[in-house]
């Protein structure tokens, strides 16, 4: 792919490297990223996903193998990931523990700040990246940052990042502590930024029913190495070698699966409820058809 | 190295296993033993003497297993401190050197309305050399007892030290228990501070050098990180509260041991050694 905008080849990465606590947590990595992409990363906890996302911005540097972002090497020393940052948003998890403003428009301001943006350039940045991720301008912007609920942080968070504008987000387990409504919520938010902006997303999960219901194509990681990767579908296919690294399959899938074995003849890839009430209706065994 | 990797620096607060005899003593003799030797390091006036300190202490370092790299890159953080305080010692402290012996250097220097000056006398000169030697003695002594001892044995340890006091109110049971929670986080909280560094310099922060005296603004490059920090540490410090209630955990009052340690040959032994450096050192008249 030529219009790649993170491009991962072999990735090796060690904490602590050249101490007694060394660990290595990326063993061979690769991913790729095309403009407007929704991928998303799967693996179970210790698998490296975390370790993997941090190279895409260069709070990491790679330590074997190649990061191509934008075009620039971030293997080499030389280049300076900064600007990269403005250009990829990166959300850490449980990212509303961030925060540091009393005020919670002070606290989406700080990035667009930083850039040294004008006083109205600064305004217009955290409305459309308030209003991008639901929460009322008017309302919400004197409001007290630390007395909101999880699930509102957690917005004023992601918008502290959406106010830098980056052409890529990445997001490290966004859904993770949220109640379902929050959840619900978030994924919306989520597909919004790239249906209307076109934004592209990687989205770190071991949440297979939010994986499928958001990505088009998924990278599955286990000890530190890139396992599985491909078109949402395909990978899901896979249920037995999900099984086997720790991971399942989206409820749909597993219901389908279940119906299968039944003697219910069920037609296509099944990941979303959607799919699995399309599949029943269409079934040859539905009392419809 | 990595920008943001923190814990690197961190070797304070960590336990590497081991099979040394160092790592084998019960903690307690660890403990008094390593005061013993920290009394011979601090006592002894000559170069002669803390030179032979400071190769005792790095031959503990040898026996004990562990990288030599890894202690001294404890140091680092530490590193700009030592240096300021060596120069100004160096300088200034011969202009109150009470033993009045033999002036090796003197400048007057007038800077503007300050008037003073550099003194190095034979005196000063012999206690800032000793203060380097000291520092590093303490640092690589410090390191070694919390590298090679688990955390729980450490706390037990300085309990069972000040079991004695008990009679005069001293709460050893609580002290142990502050010293140990206090080490158990000192690493968390550097993993913390680097992933608040990262998830702020992902929003725009720049945590670049802005020229090397430029306090204020390296403060307030550090302010969107202590706020969330200290907010993190609190939430922590409630949590391990109620953890600690809901175990109906009351303090020291009314606990036993499950396990008696005694003192075997390896403690005694150790201790004898370390008392016997500690008088010939003090014993010897070293010519220099």
């Amino acid at each position: 792919m030529t219009d790649a905008v993170v491009e991962v080849r072999d990735l090796w990465h060690w904490y602590l490297r050249g101490t007694p606590l060394e660990s290595v947590a990326l063993k061979g990595a690769s991913f790729t990223l095309g403009a407007g992409e929704v991928v998303g990363i799967m693996g179970h906890t210790g698998s490296g996903k975390s370790t993997l996302v941090q190279h895409f911005n260069g709070l990491l540097r790679p330590h074997r193998g190649s990061v191509r972002v934008f075009g620039n090497e971030l293997g080499d020393r030389r280049v300076d990931p900064r600007p990269l940052r403005r250009r990829i948003g990166l959300v850490f998890q449980f990212p509303e523990q961030q925060l540091f403003d009393p005020t919670v428009a002070d606290d989406i301001a700080f990035g667009p700040r930083k850039l040294g943006c004008d006083h109205a350039e600064v305004r217009r940045r955290v409305q459309g990246a308030m209003a991008a991720v639901g929460l009322p301008f008017e309302t919400f912007k004197d409001r007290y940052t630390f007395g909101l609920s999880g699930g509102e942080m957690r917005k004023v968070a992601l918008a502290g990042v959406l106010a830098l504008e980056p052409e890529v987000l990445v997001l490290d387990e966004p859904t993770a502590g949220l109640d379902p409504r929050a959840r619900r919520d978030l994924l919306a938010v989520l597909r919004g930024l790239h249906d209307e902006r076109g934004t592209a997303l990687v989205f770190v999960s071991h949440n297979m029913d939010e994986v499928a219901e958001l990505v088009s194509r998924v990278d599955v990681l286990a000890d530190g190495k890139t396992v599985l990767s491909g078109p949402v579908r395909e990978v899901f296919r896979q249920e037995g070698r999900l099984r086997e690294l720790g991971l399942g399959v989206p409820a749909a899938t597993e219901l389908a699966a279940a119906l299968r074995e039944r003697g219910v003849a069920l037609g296509g890839d099944v990941l979303t409820i959607d799919d699995a009430v399309e599949a029943m209706w269409t079934s040859s065994s539905s009392p419809a058809a | 190295m990595d920008e943001f990797e923190f814990s690197r620096s961190v070797t304070v607060g960590q336990y590497i296993p081991g099979a040394s005899f160092i790592h084998r003593m019960d903690a307690r003799a660890k403990i008094l033993a390593f005061m013993i030797i920290i009394a011979a390091v601090i006592t002894t006036p000559s170069y002669i003497g803390n030179a032979i300190a400071f190769a005792a202490v790095l031959i503990l370092v040898r026996l004990s297993g562990l990288p030599i790299g890894y202690l001294i890159s404890g140091i680092r953080p530490i590193l700009p401190i030592l240096v300021v305080y060596t120069i100004f010692n160096f300088l200034f402290l011969g202009n109150y050197d009470p033993t009045g012996s033999a002036v090796l250097f003197r400048t007057p220097v007038s800077l503007g309305p300050w008037q003073f000056a550099f003194t190095v006398t034979d005196n000063s000169m012999r206690q800032t050399v000793q203060g380097v030697f000291r520092i590093f003695d303490l640092i690589l002594l410090g390191s070694l007892l919390t590298l090679t001892t688990p955390i729980t044995a450490l706390s037990k340890a300085i309990e069972g030290l000040l079991a004695p006091f008990r009679r005069v109110k001293v709460p050893g049971h609580e002290i142990a228990m502050i010293i140990a929670i206090a080490y158990r986080f000192m690493p968390t909280v550097a993993e913390e501070l680097e992933r608040l560094m990262k998830a702020q310099a992902s929003r725009g922060a720049d945590f670049g050098r802005p020229g090397r005296l430029q306090f204020i603004q390296r403060t307030r490059q550090l302010v969107p990180v202590t706020v969330p920090l200290f907010v993190s540490a609190f939430r922590r410090a409630e949590d391990l509260i109620v953890a600690m209630e809901s175990r109906c955990y009351v303090g020291g009052a009314g606990r036993s041991a499950v396990a008696l340690d005694r003192f075997t040959s390896l403690e005694w032994g150790a201790l004898a050694v370390s008392l016997a450096f500690t008088i010939a050192l003090s014993r010897t008249p070293f010519p220099l």
